[in-house]
This record gives structure tokens, sequence and C-alpha cells, in this order.
């Protein structure tokens, strides 16, 4: 479904990411881990256009995606969570996700018509299942910036979700979360799996990554170093030693 | 004691021709204001796309007679197509983080339409068709001149249509969700070029209007109004808040009104001077503006 290869992004003499490979299979949870400043949010915004590449090929279901603007990826089914949330803060819960799921035609003729023209019956279940999806039923009038910082997470990967995505992308979405919020992210991670959604998942929380994923990649200094089930990456030898810092030149902070 | 009065209806009467004139003001600030709440730029072209959209207005009255009606629309379209190619030209390929390339683009686009016009026409003044040029209306003590009246009217309903547009409309929505957050938009699958590129047009359709309302008000165009009108526009749009719709309109009022009471008080000579004083008292009282956070750019 997402093919990798070769993908670098230099930041001037800094490789960000160096030569990645990477395929995600249809139907997957794969996640990427790695040490801070590894490369993984690089390799995200790489993969949704917010960055050009250096060098290297991003495919797509087949489609190369090099050079394509964010909005035109999206339509092909690629959609992401921010680490920082990046709602529309002065829009209601309810109309960010409208905005996400009709985003395509807004710009057009249709664009002038009012706005719930068109908002049919089948939207508006959509839109339903996705705010129970988020658990904001009863906050589907409220502006996004007067939620909780919990329930904006909430919203922005019900958001991802409702621009009817192939592939989602998962920015951090456990960072700050306690015991019981992973585990109701975990829950709904799967729930989108389960609806037909492939998903790419970079986290810090090992407890969310071993316990959903199916299969890791490993990222340090922007290249791979290790690819496979959990367990598998939680033996390696050199995963080990990156998050030990054991022979990392200059860096054992991580 | 009818002395006193006199002067009162004389000084009111001042002040509220300039609250209606300063509906056009209000009309620049709102066009200021839009895109600087969609992009966080100025589009410095703007004042000089709205005067020369009156121009084309003025143009179309000139060679084909056309009424008035359509001497406002031509001039609107004129103007909104001022506003695609100046987004073109000075906004489109500039890197959004760049807010100074855009800001020096864009005044040179200023001058450039005004280079135009000044060579077009020779640099003289036009007489531009005074709508009502005879109509008024009594009420009571005062007089109300019907060509106000209309300037008042045609920005009121701009700026609802505008208004319209911004809220109740799909295309509202997502220029509104590009303003809040451009990123995030874009990965929500919003083309920004494209909402910016209109947001620009729309802006520049109430421009035109604006522009034809100052040149019948005032009953002629000149290149020489130019400067004068985005700094009149500039100032709205700081006293309102940058990026606030109804501050704008508020602060475009109040700057009129201010004007005329000055121009009563102290004559045509001195009058920029006190608005540009009130300018100052804004900034260093509050620079947020009239209405406004600052950051809300709703």
């Amino acid at each position: 479904m997402l093919e990798l290869s070769g993908l670098s992004k230099h930041f001037g003499g800094v490789k960000a990411v160096d030569e990645l490979d990477l395929t995600v299979n249809e139907g997957e949870i794969v996640g990427l881990i790695g040490p801070n400043g590894s490369g993984k949010s690089t390799t995200i915004n790489l993969i949704c256009g917010v960055f050009g590449e250096t060098a290297g090929t991003v495919r797509f279901r087949g489609e190369l995606m090099n050079g394509k603007p964010p909005h035109q990826r999206l339509r092909a089914g690629l959609a992401r969570t921010f680490q920082n949330i990046r709602l529309f803060p002065n829009l209601t819960v309810w109309q960010n996700l409208w905005v996400a799921q009709n985003s395509p035609q807004d710009v057009s003729a249709r664009g002038f018509l009012p706005r719930w023209f068109g908002a049919t019956r089948r939207t508006r279940r959509e839109i339903a299942d996705l705010l129970d999806l988020a658990d904001l039923g009863h906050k589907d009038d409220e502006l996004a910036s007067n939620l909780a910082f919990g329930e904006q997470r909430r919203l922005e990967f019900a958001r991802a979700a409702a621009t009817r995505p192939r592939l989602l992308l998962l920015d951090e979405p456990a960072a700050g979360m306690n015991q019981q919020e992973i585990a109701d992210l975990s829950r709904r991670i799967h729930r989108v799996r389960d609806s037909g959604v492939t998903i790419l998942l970079v986290e810090h929380v090992m407890e969310l990554v071993m316990g959903v994923t199916e299969q890791i990649a490993v990222l340090n200094f922007g290249r791979k170093i290790a690819f496979g089930t959990p367990g598998e990456v939680q033996r390696d030898k050199a995963v080990q030693e990156a998050y030990l810092g054991a022979s990392d030149p200059g860096d054992g902070s991580a | 004691m009818s002395d006193f009065w006199f002067e009162f209806v004389e000084i009111t009467q001042t002040i509220g021709d300039g609250l209606f004139f300063g509906a056009t003001y209000a009309l620049i600030g709102i066009g200021f204001t839009l895109i600087f709440g969609a992009m966080g730029k100025l589009n410095m072209t703007y004042a000089a796309a709205s005067l020369a959209g009156a121009y084309a207005g003025l143009a179309a009255f000139a060679f084909v007679d056309a009424p008035a009606p359509v001497v406002f629309l031509i001039s609107a379209l004129a103007s909104g197509v001022l506003g695609f190619v100046a987004y073109l030209t000075c906004f489109r390929f500039i890197p959004i983080n760049n807010h100074l390339a855009a800001l020096m683009a864009s005044i040179g686009g200023l001058f450039f339409i005004d280079e135009m016009v000044v060579h077009a026409t020779d640099g003289s003044p036009l007489t531009f068709p005074a709508l009502f040029d005879d109509v008024m209306f009594d009420v009571g003590p005062y007089g109300v001149r019907g060509d106000l009246l209309f300037v008042l009217a045609m920005c009121v309903a701009g700026t609802l249509a505008l208004l319209y547009v911004l809220y109740r409309t799909r295309l509202g929505l997502a220029t509104r969700a590009v303003s809040q957050q451009d990123v995030a938009a874009q990965l929500c699958g919003i083309d920004v070029h494209r909402t910016n590129a209109t947001t620009f047009v729309l802006a520049g359709l109430l421009g035109g209007i604006a522009g034809a309302m100052t040149a019948s008000a005032v009953g002629v165009l000149s290149p020489l109004i130019t400067v004068p009108l985005t700094v009149k526009g500039l100032i709205v749009t700081v006293i309102g808040g940058l990026g606030s719709i109804p501050g704008a309109i508020a602060a475009g009022l109040l700057v009129g009104g201010f004007e005329n009471f000055f121009l009563y008080f102290r004559g045509v000579n001195e009058r920029d001077m006190y608005v540009l004083l009130l300018l100052f008292i804004f900034l260093v009282f509050r620079p947020q503006g009239i209405f406004g956070s600052g950051a809300d750019r709703d």
C-alpha cells in the first residue's frame, strides 16, 4: 500500500532521513519508533507532502506521490494527525469534522451554496459515528478551542478519520496520556483499522506501540536499523543499543 | 440660544455625513483585514486595485454610457480580477513565511497600478458621474445626501454578502479553516492556494464597489486618491484590529466621523493630521484594536 524507497531528507548537512526503505501492507498497523531526533516526524511529513524529499520516492497504492501537494495526497487517501494538535480553533467540533469530510468539494461553484447544502443523511450519520469514535457526541456544538487537551486529541484523531483515508498516519497520538487514555486510544486505533484503514503509528509510548502494532520499523539517525514484529524488535541488539545509547557517537541521552 | 442650536445641528450634520462616508473606509478596511485574516499578510495593492476598478467603471460610462448599476458592477469585476492578479504576482509564489517579500512585492504592485492609471489618464483627474446629485432627504433639521445614503446601502449590502459567504457557505468554512490552521487545512484536503485566491477575488469585488463609491461621493477620480485611501484603509484595519471584520466596520465609521469632526473645527488641511493622531492613540493604548484579542481572526 505504502512504499518508501531510498527516501532521504537533508536539512543542510543534517541527514534527518537517510535512504529509508519501508513497505506498509494494506490492513496492517505498523509502528515507526526511534530515539528523539531519529527522523520519525520528518518521515511522516515526507509521506504526506509537508516537506519535499531530497531524494527517493514515495509510492502510495502504486502511484508516485513525489511533488504532489498535501491536499492531493489526502484525496488519494493519505491522512494524518499532528504531534502538536492542529485543530481549527474557532470552528465547532461538528464543523471540524465536516470540513475534513467534505473539503474536496469546498472551493468550487458549489462552495457558494449554503453550508449545509449536501449535508445528506449519510454524511450526518458518518459524522455522528465519528463523534462517537471520539467520544465527543455531547460536545458537537462546542468550539474546538474550548475542549480539554485530551478531547482535542480525540477530535484530531476523528478529524483525520473523517477524510475517509486508506492510510492513516498518527504522529505521537499518546503523548501526555495516562494509562486509561492509552487503553482507549488503542481501542480506537483498532476500531479504525477494522473499518478498512491501514495505520502507520509514530510513537514514543512503548506500551501503545508494543500493544497495538503488528510490524515495527526502528529508526536511528535517519536510518532504518531494524524491522520486524514487536517481539523481534525488542530482542534486536542494534535497537537496544540505539535506545540505551551504548554505541551512539555523541548521543547518550536517548 | 438659536445660534447654539444652529451650530449643534451643523456639527452633528457634519459628523453624520462623515459616518456615511466612513462606510467606504470600512469596505476598504474589510478588504485589508480579510486578506490579513486569511494569510497573515497585508495586500498593499488593495486600495490601488479598488480605484483602478473604479476607473474601469468610469471607462464603461465614458465609452458606452453605461447606467450606474453597470458602472458599479464593472468596477467590482475589474477590481476582482486585479485582486486575483495581485495574488498571483505578489503572494502565490512567495514562501508562506516570508512576510517582508510579500509586503514589498505588493507595495511595488500598488505603485505599478498607480503608474498605469497615471499613464492612461495623463495624470489628470476625471469627473466621476454623480449618482444622486440633487437628491436630499430631510430628517428633522438634518439633510441626508442621497448619494451618501446609497453609499451606505451598498456598503451594508456588500458586507452582508461577504458575511454570508464567510459564515454560511462551504467556501467560507474552507476559508476560515485555512485562516485558522493552514497546514491542517491542507491535510484535510483543502487547496490552500485556491482558497486564498478566492479570498483575494472576494476582497477585490468589495474593493471595486468601495472604489466606485469613493469616486462618486467625491465626484472625481484621480491617481492622487490612491495613497491617501491606502493609508486610510490601513488605519481602519489597525484601529479595528487586524483580521477583525466587525472591527473594520466600526473603525471605518469612526474614522469617517472623526475626519469630518476635525474638518469642521480645524479645516481640510489639518484633518488628516488628527486622523493619524487617532491611529497613534490606538497604537499606544489599544494596540489590539477595537474588538479583539488580536489572535482571534474570526
